[in-house]
């Protein structure tokens, strides 16, 4: 696990990668009790990232319009997502 | 009748590397916390035998720990939490040792109820695996002593530290007599007390919380669920693993309890006592890493073993 990583940077891929490693290991429970809860807490970073990743994508879908044939004529900015 | 608070000054000669959470200042902290309170009855914590410990562990896990321990002054590590030094069998005894003499001063109706101001904890070390700060199983010990030396036909045991007490749920996994409640954290150290895990005998009672659950929640949770459970179960004797580590300024955990919610719970579970079992309780303290937080949701904690004293 990248510890150092920043997690800004991340794709959704890779953020979505380290949150399932992060949650095995707390699950397995062969995580120290000290380091616990930085673990826990990165894995709530990831979880932020990977929400914000997936809301990114929400909105381009969203901006996606259709013309009269139903067919993607363009985009159009999203307000409010 | 009076509280009476079991001292361990051996346990700070129990030493952990520098930085590391379980350290001599939180037993320093609690020691200086309780020291006003002038109505506790006090006494230092006997060395408990070997006889005692194998009430929980096999002999191969006590000559481990015995073995471990170093001669020079420095620390062995047993895990990548726990660590041994040349003071921690005698910490670890007294300890041990304490919360023996807290049951049967409690079942003698020599005092009304007790604390164990010990170090290092115990509710994470299993039946033969030292981990989480823990080398021997204190409360689950005082439990069997409780069923086995009195005769007690029903004991619980209450774990409201932050993580989950695997150590004490694996050695009472099997024990019918005793009921085992455990609220805690999770996801947390160590991984284990899902609501799914209840015992052999459906003895086992786990509660855990998301982060941040705060103490409102707590409290609706102790209320619907383990008050009832306890009262049905009517234990003639409430053992408590007093941990604090749930407190908000924690710095090993994510709850949001607050000092006053603690007392709630203290009195919440005197109130049990006091209807199953004539307000027999015996707490042990267990983690809680914060020490300004330590020190006064502890004392806090005793203050309401005080007043149920009267």
């Amino acid at each position: 696990m990248s510890d150092d990583k920043n997690i800004d940077a991340m794709s959704f891929e890779e953020a979505i990668r380290e949150l399932e490693q992060v949650v095995t290991a707390l699950d397995r429970g062969d995580v120290a009790l000290e380091q616990s809860i930085a673990l826990y807490e990165r894995g709530a970073a990831l979880k932020s990232r990977c929400e914000a990743k997936l809301k990114e994508a929400e909105e381009k879908v969203a901006q996606i319009t259709l013309d009269g044939n139903g067919q993607p004529s363009g985009s159009t900015p999203v307000e409010g997502l | 009748m009076t509280t009476l608070l079991i001292e361990n000054p051996a346990g700070l000669n129990h030493v952990t590397p520098a930085g590391h959470p379980e350290q001599i200042a939180r037993l320093q902290a609690v020691t200086l916390a309780l020291a006003p309170l002038e109505l506790l009855h006090r006494e230092e914590a006997p060395m408990a035998d070997e006889s005692d410990l194998l009430l929980c562990h096999p002999q191969s896990h006590i000559d481990r720990i015995r073995a471990a321990i170093p001669d020079a002054e420095t620390t062995t590590a047993l895990d990548a939490d726990t660590y041994v030094s040349a003071g921690s069998w005698e910490a670890a005894l007294k300890g041990v040792g304490g919360c023996l003499r807290a049951v049967d001063a409690v079942l003698g109706e020599e005092v009304q109820n007790a604390f164990v101001a010990t170090r290092p904890p115990g509710h994470h070390c299993e039946t033969d695996r030292p981990m989480g700060f823990c080398l021997f199983g204190n409360i689950a010990i005082a439990a069997k002593h409780a069923l086995q030396r009195h005769g007690l036909s029903r004991v619980a045991v209450v774990d409201f530290d932050v993580h989950h007490g695997n150590g004490t749920q694996d050695l009472l996994w099997s024990e019918a007599n005793a009921l085992f409640v455990s609220s805690h954290q999770m996801p947390l150290y160590p991984g284990t007390g899902a609501a799914s895990e209840r015992g052999g005998f459906n003895n086992v009672m786990n509660l855990p919380l998301g982060p941040g659950t705060d103490g409102g929640a707590m409290r609706n949770n102790y209320t619907s669920r383990v008050i009832p459970r306890l009262r049905e179960f009517a234990p003639e004797l409430i053992l408590i693993s007093a941990g604090f580590d749930a407190h908000r300024a924690d710095p090993l955990a994510n709850l949001m309890w607050e000092t006053e919610d603690f007392v709630w719970l203290t009195r919440a579970l005197c109130d049990v006592a006091d209807e199953v079992c004539a307000g027999r309780v015996v707490s042990t303290l267990e983690g809680g890493y914060d020490l300004d937080a330590l020190a006064e949701a502890t004392a806090a904690h005793v203050t309401v073993l005080m007043e149920r004293a009267g």
